[in-house]
């Protein structure tokens, strides 16, 4: 489903302080994967989870959603595939202070232009699964660290979008948090068939998921 | 968008009250202080034209320019005619005017002796109420002069002095006068140097029956004068002229307009540094939402979307604090304007420039009071253009890096 072609990323390119942070990659993610990439802090896990995002532009190479390329489109039609296509679990949570969590998960759905009806029964649906249903009038700074992660996840689910990318989901959780949200995703990623990506050398991520990608200073080994 | 701009407004607190109340004060201040101005320009003129001058005066096409004896208007009663068929004049009188020397035992001074029909006169002008000593209305050879003429000539009231001039068909005129009584109307030249002598005997000393100088007419309602004006030009033929107060009185149309502009200025300086703290709030409070911007661009948020917020978030507080203003602003001046401020003194303070009661009433305004808000409004959505502008410049990455 997504397809990195000899992706290479610098920062400060020409520089002296020049970071090569993706050194040529070629990667394939299946639909319906639950995979992770790991590997030591600084190695380039959060760039290449941002090149995949379309968050971050590459310096080479290409990316290719469902054989269309996404890496080398302009700013506007980008906004519009991370809106319609994926989902994004941040390591710090990230939901909008100023809402509720009904209305942190429905924003997506919302700017997607669902119905209200649609967007109700999805968000109690996805609440429910997730368990934050008897959350759901509460603003984001009232919960705890791993409510409001299974808020975050439930706000890159509820659209149904292609791939879910996750950040060091669990990099902020206590053990107990860490192993339920794990679970959680894992129940989704079955229940649901969702695409999902972490970034992650946390030992909960990586013996719950199907596939392990390891990174090394850049580059795949 | 709307409502997410909504909830911004309550979350962020501190900023929206900042904004709000600055806003609200800002704007009601400015509604008072132009209602003020406006009020008191307007006491000014109203008065200075009340004292003396009219609102309309009709010459002879030259007698401005060249003055004398030959520019008169030799026919009063036919512009009478002519004036009363035009609706909303409430009073007109014809001045006779001429230049003498006037004599007392010990002292001379040029005056200036003008030959009024004191009845109608106290209809115009501010002449009667002027009175210091003695009486208004002179009959036969009395004359009614200021007050600080009299002091020059060192004469009191009863006492006699001499004045010698011209008639108007240029034969000599002098005659013996008695000074019956004075006047002060706090303009210089007016007190020093006027006399005034009722129609009848003036009109027997210098031949000047149904002729006159000029002639002053009031109007009922000010803001008809320039019509009505034009309607008398329309009406009295080739020969005669139509002034209006503006053309009159030009160095204290002058006046107030500079005057105002030092009221906008001061103004204009105030707002700057209202202006400079609701940008500083606005941004301060905007920089410490960029992560919160990254993250609604990385979930899908355009950058015009964002724009919108902040938008809507300015508009909402700026519009909300404008309407109330509007309001309270609104209903003081208004207020002041049906029950004036008396300020005791103010009239000896501006006696210059010819105000004459106490009272300074505030001129309410819609039209004033809608284009100043709009500028206050402008200016808050001017302080948008630099936070929005520097919110686009992050990336979503670099924004939720951004701490
Ligand atoms: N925005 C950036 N500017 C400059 N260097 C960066 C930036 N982001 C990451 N890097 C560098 O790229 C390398 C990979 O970083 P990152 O992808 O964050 O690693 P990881 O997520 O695996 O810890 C690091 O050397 C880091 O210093
Ligand atoms: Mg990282």
């Amino acid at each position: 489903m997504i397809k990195l072609k000899d992706v290479q990323k610098y920062f400060y390119k020409g520089e002296e302080r020049e970071v090569h942070a993706l050194k040529n990659i070629n990667l394939e993610i299946e639909k319906g994967e639950f995979s992770v990439l790991t590997g030591a802090s600084g190695c380039g896990k959060t760039t290449l989870l941002n090149a995949i995002g379309v968050l971050d532009q590459i310096s080479s190479g290409s990316i290719e959603l469902e054989g269309k390329e996404i890496a080398h489109l302009n700013s506007d039609e980008k906004t519009k595939i991370r809106l319609n296509d994926m989902g994004f679990v941040f390591q710090a949570y990230n939901l909008v202070p100023v809402l509720n969590v009904r209305d942190n998960i429905a924003f997506i759905m919302r700017l997607q232009g669902y119905s209200e009806d649609r967007i109700k029964t999805r968000v109690l649906e996805i609440a429910q699964l997730l368990e934050i249903d008897n959350k759901l009038d509460s603003l984001p700074s009232l919960l705890s660290g791993g409510q409001q992660q299974r808020v975050a996840v439930a706000r890159a689910v509820a659209s149904k979008p292609k791939i879910i990318l996750a950040d060091e989901p669990t990099a902020n959780l206590d053990s107990k948090n860490s192993q339920s949200l794990m679970d959680m995703m894992k129940e989704l990623n079955e229940k649901e068939g969702v695409t999902i990506l972490f970034a992650s050398h946390d030992e909960y991520v990586v013996k719950s998921v199907n596939r392990i990608i390891k990174l090394d200073d850049g580059a795949l080994v | 968008m709307f409502k997410l701009a909504i909830k911004n407004i309550f979350y962020y607190k501190g900023r929206s009250i900042t904004t709000f109340l600055l806003t609200f004060f800002s704007a009601t201040l400015f509604i008072i202080f132009v209602s003020f101005m406006h009020g008191s320009h307007k006491t000014m003129l109203h008065n200075a034209l009340k004292v003396y001058t009219g609102t309309i005066q009709i010459y002879q096409k030259d007698y401005r320019d060249e003055g004398g004896y030959d520019y008169l208007i030799f026919d009063n009663q036919k512009v009478f005619n002519s004036l009363e068929k035009i609706k909303g004049i409430k009073s007109y009188t014809s001045r006779v005017e001429t230049f003498g020397i006037a004599s007392s035992k010990n002292n001379s001074s040029a005056i200036m002796l003008t030959g009024v029909d004191f009845k109608k006169e106290a209809k115009i002008s501010e002449l009667k109420n002027a009175l210091k000593t003695g009486k208004y209305n002179t009959k036969s050879n009395c004359l009614y002069m200021g007050e600080d003429l009299a002091k020059k000539l060192n004469i009191s009231l009863d006492h006699e002095l001499s004045f010698v001039g011209s008639a108007i068909d240029y034969s000599f005129a002098a005659d013996i006068f008695k000074l019956c009584g004075t006047f002060k109307t706090g303009m210089y030249e007016f007190d020093n140097s006027s006399a005034f002598l009722n129609r009848e005997y003036f009109d027997g000393l210098f031949y000047s029956q149904n002729a006159s100088s000029y002639i002053v007419i009031n109007v009922n309602d000010l803001d008809k004068n320039n019509y009505i004006a034009s309607q008398i030009s329309k009406s009295i033929g080739k020969d005669l002229k139509v002034y209006t107060w503006q053309d009159l009185m030009k160095s204290m149309v002058e006046l107030v307009k500079v005057d105002s502009i030092f009221g906008y200025i001061s103004m204009a300086l105030f707002f700057m540094v209202i202006f400079f703290v609701i940008l500083i709030y606005g941004f301060i409070n905007i920089s410490s939402r960029v992560k919160e911007f990254g993250v609604l661009k990385s979930i899908g948020l355009r950058d015009i979307d964002i724009d919108k917020i902040l938008i809507y978030e300015i508009l909402i507080l700026t519009l909300s604090a404008i309407v109330i203003a509007i309001c309270l602003g609104g209903s003081i001046a208004y207020y002041f304007e049906i029950n004036p401020i008396v300020i005791e003194g103010i009239s000896d303070m501006y006696k210059d420039y010819g105000i004459i009661s106490d009272t300074v009433p505030t001129d309410f305004d819609i039209f004033t009071i809608f284009w100043n808000v709009s500028l206050i409004f402008s200016l808050n959505i001017l302080s948008l253009i630099y936070p929005i502008y520097y919110v686009r410049t992050f990336t979503p990455v670099e924004a939720m890096r951004h701490v």
